[in-house]
């Protein structure tokens, strides 16, 4: 469609790709230099000038995953991961679906309310959080930290799917509704299968929203639903030699998220392209 | 109304009843903290009114980190827009070979913030970071990056931009693949330069999801706090304190939460004024996408 | 469609059960005693110790940065949870826990035990630091102080013995400062690397932070010279030394790219570690030049909120404070036993322990207020503000010791 289309235009298009092969490279040194940290030595770490050439060592990764209980506290973060993804999305789409269909004088205010939540320092609703769970006994569980993260997690999955709701024309629920269906029956026959995209653009947010997260994980958690998050700052503190442990937790830490992100690659633009960036 | 309209508040149920539950209350019960002198320490609280508000308003402090608060927000977005913008447009130009490309410059936004703070930290600690380490092997003198107040600053926000700049690409990047080709063919066929489609064919039709992108990086810049705090801790001295860095000093450092509950309510009406200013602009200049 | 419902559901029907599943788990393995503490080696060897003080699983240890650690245990106990069991306070962050009453009190076990244990062999100076209103409250487990590192093959080249004052300190920093090499390690990010920094220029010049009524007075004239001096030094400090802690200004020692400074005890045996060093056998080590660094006392205390067993609490600390446990010990930080420290052995084992004793006498510890972090938090501030020539030193400090006053005055220090 586009540069094919116009011959004589090729070598833009080459020169472009060249830019953009330049620029990904200096982009990802960061995570490059990050990899090779996490294969030396803490000695051949910081040198000037530095230590490119050296030989690779695995004990860090293996320390860092046998060890250190990083097993444990993966699933511990898939577990949450999990839970805030399954409850964020469903409630939130309802929610953005109900709004999506309400006149838009009404809808704004309660858009608007949500961003403000949105808006508010999350560091400030930590102290809170924790007097509540204290309240509740419920520190250190997972249900706690997962309705946490979905809270704060709400308003911007509102938000997102308000946009795909929006693109979906009322007269299909209307047809739906002519045709003897229930508000419910609509939503979950007519409407849900074409915000399927949207949702897992949305899922994707949440995701990396709560596999990520790390003060709220910082303080509600304990021994017993500390994430990889938490388990990888632990190492940040007085001594180098753990700097190498630092990259190899790191670099475990991005895996299975890069992992998602390979899978879903293709439904993230796909599902902004359907109308989430439109609201 | 429509008479099956009537039991969609049902929908609202779930989603609302547990913002109710679980949110509402922590930010209720913080902003009510901000009208007491409340010590974390002593356990007494004592209303004082709009003390705290009055308090901060007028110590320079506040405003000081406002300042920069502004300087490194405007600056990021301003950053990740033209660079996510530039790498969006060089992608819809590539086709096949983009979905590579958009993985990979995806990547540095999927890294857990902290951890990317230590990454960027190993490569702008000075002398033995990897930049400084690379510019002192050719005998370069590189600047300082994380000591000099004004150098600082920039790299806080290359930081920013390092991680949220692909959030922007991947948002107009979508956009772009809704474009309507015919719009660009005509634009083509009539001889506007590239310049010219761009500026009139491009932007304008990309304008909800700009203004989608830019509020939802203003919101967040705002909070902007783990890589400034791992990279420079607000330092310089104050070169990089924002008032994330200063709501963080004195609510878990010197627990005076009633206190910087406050700074966070001001923070919020500040960013919300920020936002409806900016997006009123933005519709305006364009006169509105599609709304 | 049904297919893809009944999908769903499956999913829903395993998340739930995952999730009842954490309740019941996490039910049952709450009556291990949570310690929760800074990490460092000497801390990660002393929390082991406690782990293997008890039987298997009684004990569960998380290390974390200090930072993160103090916000923790701040939240904890202001909600007087009992989330937290034991945890590591360092001599300033100890009497603000004390003083906010989030602390047992220990008294009635440390003198029952007080034989078993052999606790009078803590000499009095280290106890009082534990002990805050009359009350101990913590265990010691290590005393900390900063030394004068240097590199002995790089001053002997130079013809010169290690400084003993300021103004030898600054003349051979300048002298060994090149392109190459700094002149000094620095450590000037805040808080507490800075704090550190300005706590020795401050005894060591000035005439201290307080007066006998708690006015700050490090903004007279001696306070002033000495934050002048401070600044003047930071010549000689390696590029970036404005956001360089602990870390940083070892590193800057073991690849060579610094030829002395101040440095935490702690990081002396790094020093001679092959696989982090450079210069191994090449640091050498003596007492702050004109006194006044900082000395610590740290331990480890019972939150007031625990509801595990205090006793079982007490003695797993003491065994892990034992005379053989610090022995050993010695190797990561100074024992602050007194049978463990006069052992003539160890100056042999580790070099850094005649210049450690030395320190621990010329040495000055942080103002014995509960409040010294938060006027840290501001001095550091201007302190800074002034180094990289934001505001002139005397402005800087006046204003640094204004706000202090107030902070002090709200939390009644002058009534």
């Amino acid at each position: 469609m586009s540069a094919q289309s116009y011959p004589g235009r090729r070598r833009t298009t080459w020169v472009i790709f060249i830019a953009l092969c330049v620029f990904t490279f200096i982009n990802l040194t960061p995570l490059i230099w990050a990899v090779l940290t996490s294969l030396k030595d803490p000695r051949d770490a910081f040198t000037i000038p530095p230590t490119i050439i050296f030989e690779p060592t695995l004990k860090y990764h293996i320390e860092v995953w046998t060890e250190n209980d990083f097993v444990f506290y993966l699933m511990n973060s898939l577990i949450i991961s999990a839970g805030t993804v399954f409850i964020s999305v469903p409630a939130g789409s309802l929610a953005a679906y109900a709004l999506s269909r309400i006149p838009r004088r009404s809808a704004g205010p309660i858009l608007s309310a949500l961003f403000t939540i949105r808006m508010f320092p999350h560091m400030l609703l930590a102290i809170p959080f924790f007097v509540m769970g204290t309240f509740l006994n419920m520190i250190d569980t997972y249900p706690l930290l997962i309705l946490a993260l979905v809270a704060i997690n709400q308003p911007f999955t509102i938000w997102l799917m308000h946009g795909f709701f929006l693109e979906i024309p009322r007269d299909l629920d209307e047809a739906a509704a002519i045709d003897g269906c229930s508000n419910w029956q609509a939503f979950r026959i007519v409407i849900l299968p074409l915000a399927r995209p949207g949702m897992t653009v949305a899922a994707l947010f949440s995701l990396l929203l709560s596999y990520n997260e790390f003060l709220f994980a910082l303080i509600l958690t304990g021994t017993d639903t500390k994430t990889l998050p938490v388990a990888i700052a632990s190492f940040g503190g007085e001594d180098i030699s753990s700097w190498s442990l630092s990259a190899a937790g790191a670099i475990g830490i991005m895996l299975p998220i890069v992992l998602v992100m390979l899978l879903l690659q293709r439904h993230l633009v796909r599902g902004l392209t359907a109308g989430a960036v439109k609201g | 109304m429509v008479r099956w309209q009537r039991g969609l508040w049902l929908f609202f149920l779930p989603s609302f009843g547990l913002l109710a539950l679980v949110l509402l209350w922590p930010l209720s019960y913080a902003v009510y903290l901000s009208f007491f002198d409340y010590y974390l320490g002593s356990g007494e609280r004592t209303f004082i009114g709009l003390g705290n508000y009055v308090d901060l308003l007028t110590e320079a402090r506040l405003w000081n980190s406002m300042r920069t608060t502004i300087i490194i927000a405007f600056g990021s977005v301003a950053v990740e827009f033209l660079v996510g913008f530039a790498l969006a447009l060089a992608l819809y130009r590539l086709h096949g070979s983009a979905k590579v490309f958009s993985v990979l410059l995806f990547l540095p936004h999927i890294v857990t913030p902290v951890v990317a703070a230590l990454f960027l930290k190993w490569m702008l600690a000075s002398n033995w970071g990897f930049v400084d380490a690379t510019l002192l092997t050719f005998n370069i003198e590189p600047p300082d990056w994380l000591g000099d107040p004004v150098w600082a600053k920039v790299s806080v926000i290359l930081a920013d931009a390092w991680v949220f700049t692909p959030l922007v690409m991947m948002v107009l990047y979508a956009a772009l693949q809704g474009l309507d080709t015919s719009l660009l063919e005509a634009a083509q066929i009539d001889g506007a330069s590239s310049w010219n489609t761009l500026r009139h064919v491009i932007v304008p039709a990309l304008i909800p999801a700009i203004i989608f992108v830019i509020s939802i990086r203003l919101m967040d810049v705002f909070r902007f706090f783990d890589l400034i705090y791992v990279l420079t801790g607000g330092g310089p001295g104050t070169a990089t304190e924002t008032i994330t860095i200063y709501t963080y000093q004195l609510g878990f450092r010197m627990l005076e939460v009633g206190k910087a509950s406050a700074l966070g309510v001001i923070t919020l009406i500040v960013v919300a004024m920020l936002l409806l200013t900016i997006n009123r602009g933005l519709n305006k200049a364009y006169r509105g996408g599609d709304r | 469609m049904t297919n893809r419902l009944s999908v769903t559901r499956k999913v829903k029907g395993a998340t739930a059960a995952l999730l009842l599943s954490s309740i019941a788990s996490s039910a049952v393995a709450q009556d291990a005693i949570r310690v929760i503490s800074h990490r460092q080696p000497a801390l990660e060897y002393y929390t082991q110790q406690m782990i293997d003080a008890l039987p298997e699983g009684r004990v569960s240890v998380e290390l974390m940065p200090i930072d993160k650690q103090l916000e923790l245990a701040s939240i904890t106990m202001s909600a007087e949870s009992d989330a937290i069991d034991v945890l590591y306070l360092n001599d300033s962050s100890f009497r603000r826990f004390a003083s906010n009453g989030w602390l047992e009190p220990i008294d009635d076990l440390w003198e029952k035990y007080q034989d078993e244990y052999d606790l009078d062999d803590f000499p009095q100076s280290v106890i009082d630091a534990v002990s805050f209103d009359g009350k101990i409250y913590a265990m010691p487990i290590l005393t900390n102080t900063e030394l004068f590192f240097y590199r002995k093959d790089l001053l002997e080249d130079a013809g010169v013995a290690p400084p003993q004052t300021m103004e030898e300190y600054m003349a051979l920093a300048a002298q060994l400062d090149s392109a190459r090499m700094a002149g000094t390690i620095m450590s000037l990010k805040p808080v507490d690397a800075a704090l550190n920094e300005a706590h020795w220029y401050i005894n060591a010049i000035g005439d201290g932070w307080f007066d006998a009524n708690w006015k700050p007075i490090f903004n007279n004239a001696a306070g002033v010279e000495a934050i002048t001096k401070l600044k003047e030094m930071s010549e000689y400090a390696p590029r970036g030394f404005t956001a360089h802690a602990n870390d940083e200004s070892t590193i800057n020692l073991q690849q060579g790219l610094a030829a002395m400074g101040l440095q935490w005890f702690t990081r002396a045996a790094a020093m001679d570690n092959p696989e982090q060093s450079r210069v191994v056998g090449q640091i050498d080590w003596v007492a702050p030049p004109g006194g006044g660094a900082r000395v610590a006392n740290d331990g480890f205390a019972i939150s007031a909120f625990s509801s595990a067993d205090r006793e079982e609490m007490f003695k797993m600390m003491a065994e892990a404070a034992s005379k053989e446990s610090m022995q050993e010990g010695a190797k990561y930080a100074m024992p602050p036993r007194l049978s463990v420290l006069e052992n003539a052995d160890l100056a042999q084992q580790y070099r850094w322990y005649p210049a450690a004793r030395a320190a621990l006498e010329s040495g000055k510890a942080f103002p014995a207020m509960p409040d010294f972090n938060d006027v840290g938090e501001i001095v550091t501030r201007h302190i800074l503000r002034a180094v990289t020539g934001e505001a002139e030193v005397q402005e800087a400090l006046d204003q640094a010791a204004a706000e202090t006053e107030e902070l002090l005055a709200s939390r009644g220090y002058y009534n």
